[in-house]
């Protein structure tokens, strides 16, 4: 497995430089001798937005609570606003209530045996701080969430979403350095879920406090995120800003794991620094450029993935020499806000996205047109 | 409430036939005696009649003499009960809740007290610690050769102590299932939002706890007000007496004095309802749900360098719970007479033999105790399944009723239960005075609780599913019960008649009024034993009753890895 940082092109954009916040540095984490997270390194910027996105099992839980101190992690170092705050090497571990930090729980974690202003205010009372101030603080938490009214209830009588929001208000009240939330929306309706997603983005930028967010929700990643670590089998698969991570995966796992995208399969025609050219079927598919060439498949193959929302359909070829093949129609399903096609094309078969403004009918010639720079080559992933 | 598994029924559906019958059955051996005892307490007339020949307040006046009884009783079960629930608090947090080294057999270690009973903690423990003559003092004088006393158990504190040391293993056992089904990140989240580990104990895993522990210390206060044989034992010396002591001695007395008697048991009776009264208001409204269905894995607390600290906590209970006294008897129990002594000559296995073969009565109690295990195991396990499932799966009202009939005895003090029952042997026509049925009847009701509660888990947990499917596949509800329900809760019903058979057979307080010439049994036998002398003999008994105990422990650990639920 490779691990690719994020580094090289990131440039482009204008992204602010941050001040490192969290440091994570080659970690590893295991249950009864059985890893969980096998040697991963990132850096957290200050008031970044960070997720963890991965599918269920592959170490996303087991790292953030590394980071909170509620796992002992096997090797590796992590230190918090400059302070080490776990060493493997220098034997150093300080205790879960000295990093710092704040945490949302998947089950949320609200204390039933108490009401909801002090669940709120725990952390701030023990740290010993003064009770006005604790009140005011609580107050203005609560109504961030838009729980004020709900101060003197005991915690037992609220709903899922209301329980989602006090266990966020509680977070925030005690002005941690950084906020840590594992899954904090999958135990809500999907209704719910988008709502809460909105919310936490809104307390994002008013409150700038540093987040480290663990989800398997791709879009919950992409809307609430700076910057995405993909994660696999305990490891890191790629790290980008949302877009990047989208356009340009960099592997199979990745261009599975998030958004639809179409797995091109043929040899290499020609590998040039301006792009390389794949033989895929009858089809010779010009492919973004890539500085190295791709890991292949265990056929010999490269491979080139094709997000369906990129090629395009016409019912005339377009212009431009490269990328340009007559298909047919063979399938159409209308979704409504958007058209899922399935074509023929000389490469084989195609999934596209369409819009409902220019409809195709079944069996119809069509031209299709894969832009260069949207075809890119990745990784197969051998394991 | 000290149990309550059901719903207060809201509609009105007809009464089924079963839950008549039994209702009929409860109530005849739990109501009746209760009712007999009521009589005799405001009985002034026939001293001797168990239907009151004239009614009137006189025993309850006769009683304002003897305040210091009652008194006695509710300092020490006071004392005795918040003592041992603080001790199992603790070690139930240590056990369950952090990692230390060796928990599955320190588990194990700490509930062995209970089933060894206080009637051996009792013997041991005057043995270890009388003022004169006990193994510490002895060692003290040795030692320093000082002449006072370095500890008396033959005090207020000697006898809450061992009273909390015998009943803190079923405290723990209650609190800690509570502490392995509590959600773990409730913890965790204190932890990362500031607080240390003790002010998270404090402030969150006590509180959570607060209505198991509370239970815990209801049932240890009604059974230390119940209890007979610790402060018999360590309270002779010094004239202290309890209501229990006091009970006995109306009963042993001649003429006995059974109003007097009723009328102490009346009163404690209604503190132990009083008790149970604080307890529901204590609880209202923390009804929550901390502790669901599931069973969370919780991480366990690394203490660090307070680890040692904490084992030998653990250790210094094992210590004093099961290891020291023990041991005191194994050796009394090898000597050739009372005062210990370690030359060669006094080491003799001849106690056993007496015991064991050549005198009748305690031969007789050794047999007669198997066969009141196996009886009870079997008869008490069987009723409190038919009451389970009653209960739980069939329909009609009446139900709440009998369940709360069915735990009704644990809320009453043992020992004047068991003169309750007494009277009822009595007034039946049935002439079972004196015989071992009275004996079975008599443990299967005052065990019935325990029984009913541990089966409850097992049938609760029992998917109705699995039992439809073998209906809808044309199974008769007799060859479902056979082939499917039976088979899934066996390991069930046999941890329950382990544990039946293990307390039956050190059990002293429902026993000690009906057990008799006809009718020898292990913890009577013990006790009278004591009562006329002869320590070498009584610590050979009490072993081979142990041994007994440690048989069926080790077929309960074979049956329920995970141990039983009390
Ligand atoms: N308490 C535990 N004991 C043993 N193994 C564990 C424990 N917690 C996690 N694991 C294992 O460690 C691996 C990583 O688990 P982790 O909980 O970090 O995954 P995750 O990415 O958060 O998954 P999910 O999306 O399902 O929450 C998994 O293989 C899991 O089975
Ligand atoms: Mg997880």
């Amino acid at each position: 497995m490779l691990m690719h940082e994020a580094g090289a092109d990131t440039k482009e954009d204008s992204m602010p430089e941050r001040r490192v916040f969290i440091r994570v540095t080659n970690l590893e984490a295991s249950y009864h001798g059985k890893p969980a997270v096998r040697g991963i390194s990132f850096d957290v910027g200050e008031g970044e937005q960070l997720s963890l996105l991965g599918p269920s099992g592959c170490g996303k839980t087991t790292t953030l609570r590394c980071i909170a101190g509620l796992e002992k992690p096997t090797a590796g170092e992590i230190a918090i606003d400059g302070r080490i705050v776990y060493s493997a090497e220098h034997n150093i571990d300080v205790p879960s209530e000295r990093r710092m930090l704040s945490m949302v729980f998947q089950s949320y974690a609200i204390w039933p045996h108490m009401t909801v202003f002090e669940n709120v205010a725990y952390g701030l009372r023990v740290r010993r701080t003064h009770a006005e101030a604790v009140r005011a603080r609580v107050t203005e938490v609560l109504r961030m969430v838009g729980m004020e009214s709900y101060i003197d209830q005991p915690a037992t009588n609220l709903s899922g979403g209301q329980q989602q929001r006090v266990a966020l208000a509680r977070s925030y009240a005690s002005l941690p350095k950084a906020l840590l939330l594992d899954e904090p929306l999958s135990n809500l309706d999907a209704r719910l879920r988008v709502h809460m997603r909105q919310e936490l983005k809104r307390l994002q930028r008013e409150s700038r406090i540093t987040n480290l967010y663990v989800t398997h929700d791709q879009e919950e990643a992409m809307a609430l995120s700076d910057r995405i670590i993909v994660m696999r089998d305990g490891l890191i698969e790629q790290v980008g800003r949302p877009l990047e991570i989208y356009d340009t995966p960099r592997s199979r796992f990745v261009a599975d794991f998030i958004g639809a995208a179409n797995i091109l399969a043929g040899h290499a025609l020609e590998h040039r620094p301006s792009g390389a050219t794949l033989s895929v079927g009858g089809a010779r598919l010009a492919c973004a450029p890539r500085e190295d060439m791709p890991i292949p498949d265990a056929d010999g193959n490269y491979l080139a993935a094709v997000r369906t929302v990129y090629p395009e359909l016409r019912r005339e070829r377009g212009d431009g020499a490269d990328n340009w093949w007559p298909g047919t129609v063979r399938e159409r399903i209308l979704l409504g806000d958007i058209v899922n096609y399935v074509l023929e094309w000389p490469g084989g078969t195609l999934r596209v996205h369409g819009f409902p403004h220019t409809l195709f009918c079944e069996g119809e010639s069509v031209w299709v047109h894969i832009p260069a720079g949207r075809a890119i080559l990745i990784d197969a992933d051998g394991d | 409430m000290l149990f309550r598994s059901l719903a207060r029924p809201t509609r009105r559906e007809p009464i089924s036939l079963p839950s008549l019958v039994l209702l009929g059955v409860l109530l005849l051996v739990i109501g009746y005696p209760l009712l007999l005892l009521a009589g005799m307490a405001f009985n002034v007339g026939d001293a001797q009649a168990l239907v009151p020949t004239q009614l009137g307040f006189a025993n309850f006046v006769r009683l304002l003499r003897h305040l210091e009884w009652v008194r006695n009783t509710l300092l020490v079960s006071a004392a005795g009960s918040v003592i041992g629930t603080a001790l199992a608090v603790v070690l139930a947090w240590i056990l369950y809740r952090t990692s230390v080294p060796g928990r599955a057999l320190l588990e194990l270690l700490v509930t062995i007290p209970y089933p060894i009973g206080p009637l051996v903690g009792a013997l041991a423990w005057s043995e270890l610690a009388s003022p004169r003559g006990g193994l510490i003092n002895s060692l003290f004088h040795a030692l320093t050769g000082s002449h006072a006393s370095l500890v008396n158990v033959y005090s207020v504190p000697g006898i809450v102590f061992v009273m909390a040391l015998f009943e803190t293993p079923v405290a723990f056992l209650m609190i800690g299932a509570a502490m392995r089904r509590m959600d773990p990140t409730l913890e965790e989240c204190s932890a990362v939002m500031g607080a240390g580990r003790l002010a998270t104990a404090l402030r969150v895993t006590v509180p959570l706890m607060a209505p198991a522990i509370l239970s815990a210390w209801l049932f240890l206060f009604i059974s230390m007000m119940g209890a007979f044989a610790i402060p018999t034992i360590l309270g002779a010396n010094s004239r202290f007496y309890v209501a229990t002591t006091a009970i006995y001695m109306l009963f042993e007395g001649y003429p006995p004095q059974y109003p007097l008697a009723a009328a102490v048991g009346l009163v404690l009776i209604v503190f132990a309802a009083a008790a149970v009264w604080f307890y529901t208001r204590a609880l209202r409204g923390k009804s929550y749900a901390v502790v669901g269905g599931r069973t969370y894995k919780p991480r366990l607390i690394d203490m660090g360098r307070w680890t040692p600290v904490l084992l030998a906590v653990v250790y210094a209970y094992i210590l004093v719970a099961l290891v020291l006294p023990l041991g005191t008897l194994v050796i009394a129990s090898l000597q050739r007479n009372s005062n210990l002594t370690f030359s060669a000559a006094s080491w003799t296995l001849h106690n056993y033999r007496y015991v064991l073969f050549e005198f009748p009565t305690t031969r007789q109690a050794v047999v007669n105790s198997l066969l009141l295990g196996v009886g009870t195991g079997t008869a008490g396990t069987a009723l409190a399944f038919i009451l389970a499932w009653v209960i739980h799966r069939s329909r009609g009202s009446g139900r709440f009723a009998l369940e709360q009939l069915a735990m009704l005895p644990q809320s009453l003090p043992r020992l004047i239960f068991a003169a309750a029952l007494l009277w009822m042997i009595l007034a039946l026509p049935l002439k079972l005075y004196g015989t071992l049925f009275a004996v079975l009847i008599a443990y299967i009701i005052v065990f019935l609780p325990l029984a009913y509660r541990s089966i409850t888990g097992v049938v609760v947990q029992l998917d109705r599913s699995l039992e439809e499917a073998g209906r809808v596949l044309g199974g008769s509800w007799l060859a479902v019960m056979r082939t499917i329900t039976l088979p899934l809760l066996s390991p069930g019903l046999l941890a329950a008649w382990v544990l039946l058979f293990m307390i039956s057979v050190r059990e002293v307080s429902a026993s000690i009024f009906l057990a008799g010439p006809g009718a020898q049994v292990l913890g009577p036998a013990i006790f009278n034993f004591w009562d006329s002398g002869g320590l070498p003999q009584v610590s050979a008994l009490v072993v081979v009753q142990t041994i007994i105990i440690f048989a069926a422990l080790i077929v309960i650990r074979a049956v329920s890895k995970k141990g039983v639920a009390l």
